[in-house]
């Protein structure tokens, strides 16, 4: 299934919702978005993960200066281009302004001010402490409160609780396919595309797992495998078919719409009727250490988690994985421990890409020189 | 127009700010190994809370530098070693006696040396941020920032580090881990925005910070000092604001106004840890506001009145130091007020918390909430609002490369200053100092056509 096919099951999808009166609220895609509140106000929660080439990139600068990252240069291209073939965006009702990094409060600013689409807030906090994990918690009910207001009455506690339930099983089932031996990308898109129709996508999710299982698991492809790291690969991206060609796959997305996604799972023992749901959330905002957005620890739990991969890996299957630190230009995130991430993991013998860049279609020989060449060391 | 040795008898204060400066390498290292005082780094004006323990001394990591510093700014100094800085016009008689030709230079010049000594080493350390492993892609001010800390990290106790929304910049912070042998970190975060407690839990955060600063000064927290401090605080703000709002909008500035925005320049640098001493800098600042207002008074200086007065902004996080040079040649006058349209010079409202901490919270949301903002809706407010309150005629914005938060809305805010001020602006890209000062003449040459 390519990304066009994607899209357009997606769109009528959309369409179908809409007629069913659900209101749709957009946001960027990065982790700490509480999606099961929206699900539990009706709403269909629309993570953005869509760019990759230059088009939608380029489109932005009447907005931002191309200074900006990559990805939310294209946030704000789907919007400002036209003609697009994400139409399906015209479906918004609300878009969440949130500070996963200052470019993401900012390119969700001008989509919400400049095409007209309300906004509703949700900001969190840098650090994490008991007073950050009780700032989120202010934020949560604000959230809901929003929620609330759209859809004219309480959301239930019930309702959370069972959309946190569902989500939960989601996200495990997405854990699966990320630990599954297959090809990237078509890792990638069956995760995309899951992102997309969140909890909708379950069965088919089961289905794949089931197929994959009576398959044998490993060795399937002659391939030099890999860890995806830094910044995700979104849909309209070339980044997954330039490795494949270069000879690697990529074996696990460790990324906003991989495991930083799929790991925020909240223990089901925890969910109980007796307890009030917005407490999950925030268990799961305090547990949620690999993502990028807090300080001053990321450093340290990244290198620790993509060495835990790396060894894991190495014990299931005998073979050595390849890190590849996936850098999308100007992202602040990403882009200032690069250096530092690549320098502590060699130290410990993992291999590291740090591989930067935008969405320019120039770039892609240049991209695939040095991917070829990283894959040539392992 | 020129300043002779006589005049800056009368303006020696803005001397001493730049020679405290200049001097800090020397002072801090009294500080720290003769009086065994702890110095803890701080950046942009969050030198406050330090002021709370008479053991730590706050400054703002390039002062820990050896500056080339004019050899004139030294004689003064020595001279007010000697005699004090209000008689130094003894020492000077003295020095001209000697027969030392520097005596009858300039105060712009002086003052223009500072500047430069200053963004030499700024560029200096730019390049050691990036040889230390910061990319590229970051702002002016975090790369140098990092690379004063890979060079002068060592001497510090602990870094104060605040939350802001720029995620660069709390990035940036932690990434001063990896510098080998990282001083201690004391984190307080600022609640994105100002909902619920969040005065509450942002008073607790500095209370946390504050049981750290404890354990690093070895003394307790007392809240007089504090209170103490923000008094002193709040006297420098006044004096800022007053050279802000009533000297720099004036029609007769004290001197030419090439240096007067050379003396903005050098407040915007020092306000960040009031050169270590807020006492010192506070005398200073309020002699520096009699002296303006006297030489005002007798009509020493220059008839401003048919110069347009243009905010360049911001420029805290990295500017082309020329700008207000060809500002000035070009036939205005360039205004930089970067700390106040963030709001960090406005009073912290001690009179109406009887804690100071909270009062001190309070000063930190409303920055955070009205200046800063949480969306570049409200920074560009800030903008307006600043422009509005200096009667600015123009507005030359710094769109300072890599940087995503502060200085990436130029497109919002021309829409707002075509509907609010009805001013001309421009966009002036900014990377490195010195790069590009020829395209930033030609473009402000054109620029400035339009107020002829
Ligand atoms: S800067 Fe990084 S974290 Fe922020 S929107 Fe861009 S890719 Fe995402
Ligand atoms: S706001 Fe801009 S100038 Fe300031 S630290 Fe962040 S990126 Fe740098």
């Amino acid at each position: 299934m390519d990304d066009l096919e994607i899209l357009s099951e997606y769109s009528l999808y959309l369409k179908e919702k809409k007629e069913e009166g659900k209101k749709v609220i957009g946001f960027i895609a990065h982790d700490n978005i509480p999606e099961e509140l929206i699900d539990a106000a009706g709403f269909i929660p629309l993570r953005m993960i869509f760019a990759g080439n230059d088009d939608l990139m380029n489109a932005s600068h009447d907005y931002l200066p191309p200074s900006t990252c990559a990805f939310a240069q294209s946030s704000i291209g789907l919007f400002s281009l036209k003609p697009s073939q994400f139409n399906f965006l015209d479906l918004l009702d609300y878009f969440i302004v949130s500070n996963h990094c200052v470019s993401d409060i900012c390119a969700s600013e001008i989509i919400s001010k400049y095409f007209n689409i309300p906004r509703l807030n949700f900001y969190i906090s840098y650090t994490k402490n008991d007073n950050s994990l009780k700032y989120f918690k202010l934020e949560l009910i604000d959230l809901k409160q929003q929620l609330e207001k759209i859809r004219g009455s309480e959301i239930p506690s019930k309702d959370l609780r069972e959309s946190i339930l569902k989500y939960n099983k989601f996200k495990k089932r997405l854990l699966e396919i990320n630990n599954l031996y297959m090809k990237g990308s078509k890792k990638l898109k069956i995760i995309q595309k899951a992102l997309l129709f969140g909890p909708d996508f379950i069965q088919d999710l089961e289905q794949i797992i089931q197929e994959y299982k009576e398959k044998s698991p490993i060795n399937q492809i002659n391939s030099k495998d890999l860890v995806l790291t830094g910044c995700s690969i979104f849909i309209n991206d070339y980044l997954i078919d330039l490795i494949e060609e270069a000879g690697g796959n990529v074996v696990f997305l460790d990324t906003w719409i991989g495991n930083h996604y799929s790991s925020q799972i909240i223990d089901d023992k925890l969910i109980d009727a007796k307890k009030d749901p917005l407490n999950l959330i925030i268990k799961r905002f305090h547990d949620n250490i690999y993502g990028d957005h807090s300080v001053p620890n990321y450093l340290e739990f990244k290198i620790s988690q993509i060495e835990k991969i790396y060894h894991d890996y190495k014990l299931k299957t005998g073979k050595k994985l390849g890190v590849i630190n996936h850098i999308i230009k100007f992202c602040d995130h990403i882009s200032i421990m690069s250096a530092h991430l690549k320098n502590q993991l060699q130290e410990k013998g993992i291999r590291v890409l740090n591989l930067e860049r935008d969405y320019s279609r120039a770039n892609r020989g240049q991209l695939s020189t040095r991917i070829e060449a990283f894959m040539e060391m392992l | 127009m020129s300043l002779m040795a006589d005049d800056i008898i009368q303006f020696s204060s803005v001397l001493r700010i730049a020679y405290n400066l200049l001097a800090g390498r020397d002072y801090l290292k009294r500080k720290k190994f003769r009086e065994k005082k702890k110095l803890i780094s701080v950046a942009l004006p969050f030198s406050d809370l330090i002021y709370g323990f008479p053991d730590l001394v706050p400054v703002f990591p390039i002062r820990m530098h050896a500056f080339k510093i004019h050899k004139y700014l030294t004689y003064l100094s020595l001279g007010s070693d000697i005699f004090g800085w209000k008689r130094v016009s003894k020492f000077l008689s003295f020095v001209k006696n000697l027969g030392i030709s520097e005596a009858s230079r300039i105060i712009e010049e002086i003052i223009g040396d500072v500047i430069d000594t200053v963004n030499d080493k700024y560029n200096e350390m730019y390049d050691l941020g990036i040889e230390s492993g910061i990319p590229n892609d970051f702002c002016y001010g975090i790369k140098s920032l990092y690379g004063m800390h890979v060079s002068k990290g060592k001497n510090v106790e602990a870094t104060l580090n605040y939350t802001i929304r720029c995620s660069a910049w709390n990035k940036y912070l932690e990434s001063l881990k990896t510098i080998e042998n990282p001083a201690k970190q004391v984190w307080i975060d600022i609640p994105p925005r100002n909902i619920g407690n969040a005065l509450e839990l942002l008073t607790e955060n500095i209370y946390d910070a504050i049981r750290e600063l404890e354990k690093i000064s070895g003394n307790n927290y007392d809240k007089n000092i504090l209170r103490n401090h923000f008094q002193v605080a709040n006297e420098i703000r006044k004096y800022y604001k007053t050279i802000l709002y009533e000297i720099s909008t004036s029609d007769f500035y004290p001197c030419n106004p090439a240096t007067f925005s050379e003396i903005l320049v050098i407040l915007n640098n020092s306000f960040q840890d009031y050169n270590s001493n807020a006492i010192r800098y506070r005398d200073n600042m309020l002699s520096l506001v009699n002296e303006m207002k006297e030489r005002i008074r007798n009509k020493i200086g220059m008839d401003v009145s048919k110069m347009p007065r243009i905010l360049v902004t911001p420029m805290f996080g990295g500017w082309e130091p020329k700008s207000h040079e060809i500002i000035y040649e070009l036939g205005g006058r360039a205004l930089y007020a970067d700390w106040d349209m963030l709001l960090l010079l406005e009073e912290i409202p001690i009179s109406k918390f009887s804690d100071p901490v909270e009062a001190y919270a309070q000063f930190l949301l409303n920055a955070t909430k009205t200046g800063i903002g949480c969306d570049n809706d409200t920074l560009t407010d800030s903008y307006i609002r600043l422009a509005k309150q200096l009667n600015a005629e123009g507005l030359v914005f710094i769109q300072l490369f890599g940087c995503h938060s502060i200085s990436n809305c130029y497109a919002m805010l021309k829409e707002k200053i075509r509907r609010d001020l009805e001013i001309p602006s421009i966009a002036l890209t900014f990377n490195k100092i010195g790069e590009n000062v020829e395209q930033v003449k030609t473009r402000l040459g054109a620029f400035m056509e339009m107020f002829k």
